[in-house]
């Protein structure tokens, strides 16, 4: 049952407070980033829940949920690599680096390892262009990328799961 | 070392918190305009000549004059902080390490614009600044900048921090107000224009961070005083995102009177091309500008030096030019592919195209296919025509100018570096193994004599 906390839902109302009254249907994409922090990733139930919670309908839901690339629309790894490819990461050594980290974790961009820790991804543009090759990983930014630098990250994840099991 | 309005004081320790802020001469700008009528400081940001920072380069008092003021509905301003043209991360800078200095310019300009209620659209990837704004927004409203009745002139303010979700045309201001409403980033058509029905329909300016920055500096010395920096119609400074095969990429502010040899190879700025490598090409203006072999940037077709200015740099037009835009300065070096760069290009707008148009959405895909075949060596000699047709078959024909963004580079890429394309076809095999250098992009041109009459 996909259900927000107190908290979460406090933190909700707080959003919608943000816009004009009767356009609670802005706070939309906002509610959907927490439901994705919540919940991982936004699956049909997730999506008609959120759009519960705003009154509007959930084909409105759908169809933002489906236009923004941040939102996932399948489950995803733990840690979640989105590597740069476009102009300038690519002069700096993009490729080497999905094609480093793919290997590595034996996976394509796009999939998920099956211990269900990583998903590879590539990305466009990222705004860090002048510390490229870099990635995105969560909600920070892994700049000046090295394949010394994949290998200690992809360690330090792995040791921060075992720490969280 | 050149004038610096915005990031003086950058490298002052915990700048980015109210009180080293404040002890700096932060929000002395708002004391200053909230004595004045909304109108006179509009004057001033009119008389400073300010050009929008956002890669459009239009005059931003002109914009800010043009707000409608209808009897009794609400008026908003919102800053556009979803920078993602490529080669572009100026306005990440400024909110990451002087947040306030946006938020002093915010409150400033929804002074003069009349907004009590200003959004900051920021672009969802950029995930850890909105805690950065949002503590600064606390901060401000905690010493009475922010809030109801600032500083008792009765001036009441809040500003929002909105994340997008990943999508570069959210940038454009139509789609930004869609998405702040809460839908996909479909562009609307003007008009009407957003300073009539923007937000909820309600009259709305929409200005990139660094423009709204500059506000400070504008009110603090004076429209008139900010005009006497730069050249011509280039007032003020610029920041200028520097990035690609140099010594020193990052964050630089100019004042547009330098040339655009002394930017890339002085130590002030980006120390020349890294491992003593030659410069092949440059697109300084973020990815959509038109892309310049090295003899074209370093010097005009009149072959005049070329100004970092939004005059200089656009001077010879598409033909011979470019573009200011957004200031992100990408440099190519002799080792590097412009058929493979020019392909990732195209697909970025390909992944960023809304899908509304046809011809942007169909033209995309078509130009990153074409260009993948040519890089991969599988071209014909007539696809070079084929992208040059489907260019020009989106330029001009859609709803907003991403599709213009994405014609561009291509079309400029063609037109200096054809020779470099028809290599890919004629000597497929060896494309494969090495690039085509530096050939002849860094040999001078030959500039006609004056006629003489």
């Amino acid at each position: 049952m996909i259900q927000f906390s107190q908290e979460q839902l406090d933190k909700v109302n707080r959003i919608i407070a943000r816009y004009p009254q009767g356009k609670q249907k802005s706070a939309l994409l906002p509610v959907l980033h927490l439901a994705q922090e919540v919940f991982g990733w936004l699956s049909t139930e997730t999506m008609d829940y959120v759009a519960t919670l705003l009154n509007i309908e959930p084909i409105e839901v759908y169809e933002v949920a489906t236009f923004y690339t941040m939102y996932n629309l399948k489950p995803v790894g733990k840690y979640v690599f989105e590597v740069c490819q476009t102009g300038p990461c690519m002069i700096q050594g993009s490729d080497d680096i999905v094609a480093y980290i793919g290997e590595k974790l034996d996976i394509k961009p796009g999939e998920t390892t099956p211990d269900g820790l990583f998903t590879l991804k590539t990305a466009e543009c990222l705004g860090a262009c002048g510390y490229a090759p870099m990635m995105q990983m969560g909600k920070f930014y892994k700049e000046h990328l090295t394949k010394e630098k994949v290998d200690a990250i992809i360690a330090e994840c792995r040791s921060q799961a075992l720490v969280n099991q | 070392m050149g004038i610096k309005l915005l990031l003086e004081n950058a490298h002052i320790e915990d700048i980015r918190y109210f009180d080293a802020y404040r002890k700096n001469g932060g929000y002395r700008s708002v004391e200053k305009a909230l004595k004045m009528a909304p109108d006179e400081v509009v004057e001033e940001v009119k008389k400073s000549g300010l050009r929008g920072r956002g890669g459009a380069g239009f005059p931003t008092g002109m914009k800010w004059s043009f707000i409608a003021k209808p009897e009794g509905v609400p008026r908003h301003l919102v800053c556009n902080a979803d920078e993602s043209e490529p080669g572009t991360f100026k306005d990440r800078y400024l909110m990451e390490f002087l947040p306030h200095l946006l938020i002093e310019g915010l409150i400033v300009s929804s002074y003069a614009l009349g907004s009590n209620v200003t959004y900051i659209y920021i672009r969802g990837e950029y995930a850890w600044i909105p805690d950065i704004l949002e503590q600064a927004i606390e901060e401000a409203r905690a010493n009475g900048f922010l809030g109801k009745n600032i500083l008792n002139t009765g001036f009441d303010c809040e500003i929002y921090v909105q994340r997008g979700a990943g999508a570069y045309i959210c940038g454009e201001e139509t789609a930004l107000i869609e998405s702040l409403e809460g839908k996909r980033g479909n562009p609307r058509i003007k008009p009407p224009f957003p300073a009539v029905k923007g937000a909820w329909d309600r009259p709305t300016v929409v200005n990139n961070v660094e423009t709204l920055a500059a506000v400070v500096p504008i009110i603090n010395m004076g429209g008139e005083e900010y005009a006497k920096i730069g050249v011509g119609r280039s007032t003020g400074t610029k920041l200028i995102s520097a990035c690609g095969n140099i010594n020193k990429p990052g964050v630089y502010e100019i004042d547009m009177t330098i040339s655009v040899e002394e930017f890339i190879y002085s130590d002030e700025w980006c120390g020349g091309i890294k491992n003593g490598k030659r410069l092949k090409a440059c697109i300084p203006g973020g990815s959509s500008v038109p892309i310049l072999p090295a003899n074209l940037l370093l010097k005009t077709a009149k072959g005049e030096s070329r100004i970092m200015n939004y005059e200089s740099l656009s001077d010879g037009g598409f033909a011979t030019g470019t573009m200011m835009g957004s200031g992100g300065f990408i440099v190519l070096d002799e080792d590097q592919c412009v058929v493979k760069h020019t392909y990732t290009l195209a697909r970025f707008y390909r992944h960023e195209s809304c899908g509304q148009c046809s011809p942007c959405r169909e033209g995309t895909g078509w130009m990153e296919k074409l260009l993948l075949r040519l890089d991969q060596g599988q071209g014909k000699i007539s696809d070079i025509d084929l992208l040059w047709d489907i260019q020009s078959k989106i330029e001009g024909n859609t709803i907003c100018p991403l599709g213009d963004a994405a014609a561009w580079p291509v079309a400029a890429a063609i037109r200096h570096f054809r020779d470099e394309f028809e290599w890919h076809i004629t000597n497929a095999a060896e494309a494969q193994t090495r690039n085509f250098g530096l050939a002849h992009y860094a040999d001078p041109l030959p500039v006609p004599e004056p006629a003489v009459v």
